[in-house]
């Protein structure tokens, strides 16, 4: 047997390998997969969040922006609280960004308002003067895309089993349904808004992507992540 | 030569360094090609016979015993105790740093005088507030507060004129005065009692201001401005309210900031937004 193993360099690397990660299957695994659990009281992400988070990733705001505070307290006192593993549970896929061009958005709707994102994205300069960061302003003019939202928030739930339709728990229920709530979530968004472009959009019945945007950042905040 | 300036420490360090191990090399290889060349085996024998070969009878010396067993019961605690209790986690560092820093922050700026604090609170104005409320603090046209004028003798008067609201608290305030000779007089009080200003335009107006106040505007904020839980911000310490409770109203939102800074950055703040003129 082992004359043999010694002879098929690719069997005897997978007999080594078999014995030699046990250690760390036993040590590793358990660890992580402890950590992975969502935090108590995390919640999915609403319809209109959801839109907003494939606005997030369709743009490529994690190119410039990380969603990771670390444990250091030049971080958490220009960011506020550190990031925990299980408060990415249910990002799929997960946008931590590994370059900060930009700040990091993870605490992001702890300090920022609907307002200003809304000035910012429109045009950054005119509340962060000498800011890089270019305008969005098609954001404004395009409008989200519903059924792919529910798609994804629907697999979320079917697939991946996250928490949707809980008592006191974030909604989604069927298609009609979640298009009702999604307009409602807008709604509330567009309230606060000053564009009036957007505001007659959705008077139209028509989310723009800005709207969306705002309520995913919005919920880069303490109240997703708290048991309320 | 530049690079050997004995004046330097560190070089004359360096030197003396290469000497003693030069110094030490040679007389320890020497000593051992020596026990080399002349040392014979001697030794009472064990008396065995493997092959030609016997062995010394070499006891395991006392040191050497000690420590093999002082290490096995280090060992012990080490596996069961010491690593256990003292494990590195990042947090606890986290934990650690901020304790430490938090406490020597205090201690540095318990007692800061006015204008460290009003500097103080620029600082961390630029960073935290900056973003909305601008770097000159005008509130950039219109977006945010205008803090230059906020909090002063005339936005408190129009306050008390035409009502506040947004801070979260059980109603708005409504307005309150319909003469603005009752707004400027209750305004007169409070900034000479209560604002950390301290001051009026118009002292002569403070007693009947005080009547004012009493009357109309005590019920909510107390009769010593400090507020009343629910009802109505103290106005001693507006500034600390703002960042407390947020504010939302027709300009727009203000998140509240509550446990973002410390009682002293809270204070800076406070400082630096009334010295705003």
């Amino acid at each position: 047997m082992f004359s043999w193993l010694e002879k098929n360099p690719f069997f005897f690397t997978v007999a080594f390998l078999v014995p030699f990660s046990i250690a760390g299957l036993v040590e590793i695994v358990p660890e992580f997969a402890q950590a992975s659990r969502p935090t108590e009281g995390l919640k999915p992400y609403s319809m209109l969040e959801t839109a907003g988070r494939q606005v997030y990733i369709k743009d490529s705001c994690n190119a410039c922006h990380s969603q990771l505070v670390r444990p250091f307290k030049s971080e958490t006192d220009r960011y506020g609280m550190y990031s925990l593993s299980g408060e990415y549970a249910y990002d799929r896929p997960f946008l931590w960004g590994s370059k900060r061009t930009g700040p990091d958005l993870h605490r992001v709707g702890d300090y920022r308002t609907t307002d200003w994102h809304e000035n910012h994205m429109w045009d950054p300069e005119s509340v962060v003067p000498g800011s890089i960061m270019p305008a969005y302003k098609h954001m404004f003019s395009n409008s989200v895309d519903i059924d792919t939202a529910y798609a994804e928030a629907y697999t979320q739930k079917v697939v991946f089993g996250m928490p949707y339709d809980t008592p006191n728990g974030v909604a989604l229920g069927s298609y009609e349904e979640a298009k009702a709530l999604i307009y409602d979530e807008a709604k509330a968004i567009v309230a606060d808004m000053k564009n009036q472009d957007v505001k007659d959009a959705l008077a139209r019945g028509e989310i723009k992507e800005i709207v969306a945007l705002i309520a995913y950042l919005n919920s880069l905040s303490n109240e997703r992540r708290v048991a309320q | 030569m530049e690079w050997l300036n004995l004046d330097d420490s560190v070089n004359a360090l360096s030197l003396l360094g290469l000497v003693a191990i030069v110094v030490l090399t040679v007389a320890i290889v020497g000593k051992y090609i020596k026990q080399i060349k002349d040392e014979k085996a001697e030794g009472e024998l064990a008396g065995y016979d493997w092959d030609g070969i016997d062995e010394f009878k070499n006891d395991l010396p006392v040191g050497w015993a000690a420590m093999y067993t002082i290490l096995i019961v280090w060992g012990l605690w080490y596996w069961f105790v010491g690593y256990p209790l003292n494990a590195y986690s990042q947090i606890g560092e986290w934990n650690e740093e901020v304790k430490e820093y938090q406490a020597k922050y205090e201690s540095k700026w318990a007692n800061a005088d006015k204008q460290t604090l009003i500097d103080m609170g620029q600082s961390i104005f630029l960073v935290q507030c900056a973003p909305c409320h601008g770097e000159t603090a005008e509130g950039m046209g219109g977006k945010a507060a205008n803090l230059i004028t906020w909090g002063k003798e005339d936005h408190i008067e129009k306050v008390v004129a035409q009502g506040a609201q947004g801070m979260g608290f059980m109603s708005p305030m409504p307005p309150m005065m319909t003469d603005s000779d009752g707004a400027k007089k209750a305004a007169a009080y409070i900034m000479a009692n209560f604002s950390p200003r301290g001051e009026t335009k118009y002292p002569n107006l403070v007693s009947e201001g005080k009547a004012v106040y009493e009357n109309v505007c005590a019920a909510c904020h107390g009769i010593d401005g400090n507020g009343v839980e629910m009802v109505g911000p103290s106005l001693v310490d507006l500034t600390g309210e703002v960042l407390k409770y947020g504010k939302k109203d027709s300009i727009g939102y203000m998140p509240p900031f509550k446990d973002r800074f410390t009682d002293v950055q809270e204070k800076a703040l406070g400082e630096y937004i009334y010295s705003l003129r």
